[in-house]
């Protein structure tokens, strides 16, 4: 979990071009979106879907589900290892 | 006719873009040329408070923002149009520049972007004018903006473009007014589109005014679509040092002349 939580953290820095931002500088726990933690939008929650689609292989069905799954980087990274192909 | 008030050149990234635009999601969106372009409007108008203070905002491009342009057709290419990511789609837009400026000060303002090759400035700048003469705008910050990519670079080279010219990119703002204020440092007499070629000769008879005047013929060596707001920027200069008059002449590879004329105060 450990490795796939840094890989998400790498992909996310380079994805969403987070500058002056290293892996070590996220909290795993941390909420990904509003005020808190990243602070990202709803244009970075269309490039998260497409790091999971392109990378995982997971194509998120139920929009729904996604609230609790995008919440921080330790929620995403336990979905992918759930649901990886 | 309208006043000068400003002109700020940018031909590369010099500025510190955390200054220009502290919020860090709108500015780890903003590519090469957005960056430039911003800057160079910032330094233009003095800053937030003086985007704030604009009546219209008016840009132009001749082949826009390249690079997230050739990232995003790419993406279509490589991925047969699926998963599509937003941000290169989102910024590849014409009016991206004109739109990140007003964005830095929430201005609301019109907001106008020209896309007429290497007319582009010429129309924007003739947009910015009409806003002026006809009272809709008192202060208007006009500009043009365009980059060079590798890729660009390539297919202009396999064309043929670069066996007498190189290429180039740049940001060129000018703050334009209705009234001539302390600040003003020249004003635009004319601005106007051509359908043919004219000589030297020809722009002196039909659009100088004073015999100590000069002529710019804009051919020189290093091209892009809109060169012709960086000749204007250099022209600006020029009649601010004491030069009456300066009738600049652009052509772009031989093609869409035009000409504006810029007079001291």
């Amino acid at each position: 979990m450990e490795t796939l939580v840094r890989e998400l953290k790498e992909h996310l820095i380079r994805e969403l071009n987070l500058e002056d931002i290293t892996p070590e500088d996220i909290d795993s726990k941390a909420p990904l979106f509003g005020d808190e933690g990243l602070g990202l939008d709803s244009i970075d929650a269309l490039e998260i879907i497409l790091i999971l689609e392109k990378n995982y292989g997971i194509k998120l069905q139920n929009s729904a589900e996604a609230k609790p799954v995008f919440y921080s980087v330790e929620t995403l990274a336990e979905y992918i290892a759930k649901n990886r192909r | 006719m309208c006043y000068i008030e400003a002109v700020a050149t940018h031909l590369n990234l010099t500025h510190d873009i955390k200054e220009v635009v502290p919020d860090a999601t709108l500015r780890r969106r903003m590519s090469r040329i957005v960056k430039m372009a911003t800057a160079a409007a910032f330094e233009c108008t003095g800053g937030v408070q003086g985007i704030a203070a604009l009546d219209a905002i008016v840009t132009a491009t001749g082949l826009g923002c390249l690079t997230d342009s050739e990232r995003f057709l790419e993406q279509i290419h490589r991925t047969g149009g699926q998963m599509l990511n937003p941000t290169p789609f989102i910024q590849s837009t014409f009016n991206t520049v004109g739109a990140q400026i007003a964005l830095l000060a929430k201005n609301r303002c019109y907001n106008m972007t020209y896309v007429h090759r290497s007319r582009s400035f010429e129309s924007a700048l003739t947009d910015a004018m009409l806003q002026l003469k006809e009272g809709d705008a008192r202060r208007v910050l006009a500009g043009a903006f365009d980059e060079n990519t590798p890729t660009q670079h390539h297919i202009m080279e396999r064309m043929g473009f670069w066996r007498k010219a190189e290429d180039g990119e740049g940001a060129v703002f000018t703050l334009l007014t209705a009234e001539a204020t302390a600040n003003s440092m020249a004003r635009v007499s004319r601005v106007e589109f051509l359908s043919s070629p004219l000589s030297e000769q020809q722009c002196r008879e039909r659009y100088a005014t004073c015999s100590d005047g000069q002529v710019w013929r804009s051919l020189d060596k290093t091209v892009y679509p809109c060169r012709s707001a960086l000749r204007f920027a250099e022209a600006v200069e020029e009649v601010r040092k004491g030069v009456p008059e300066i009738v600049v002449y652009n052509e772009y590879f031989g093609k869409e002349p035009t000409v504006i004329v810029l007079q001291c105060l």
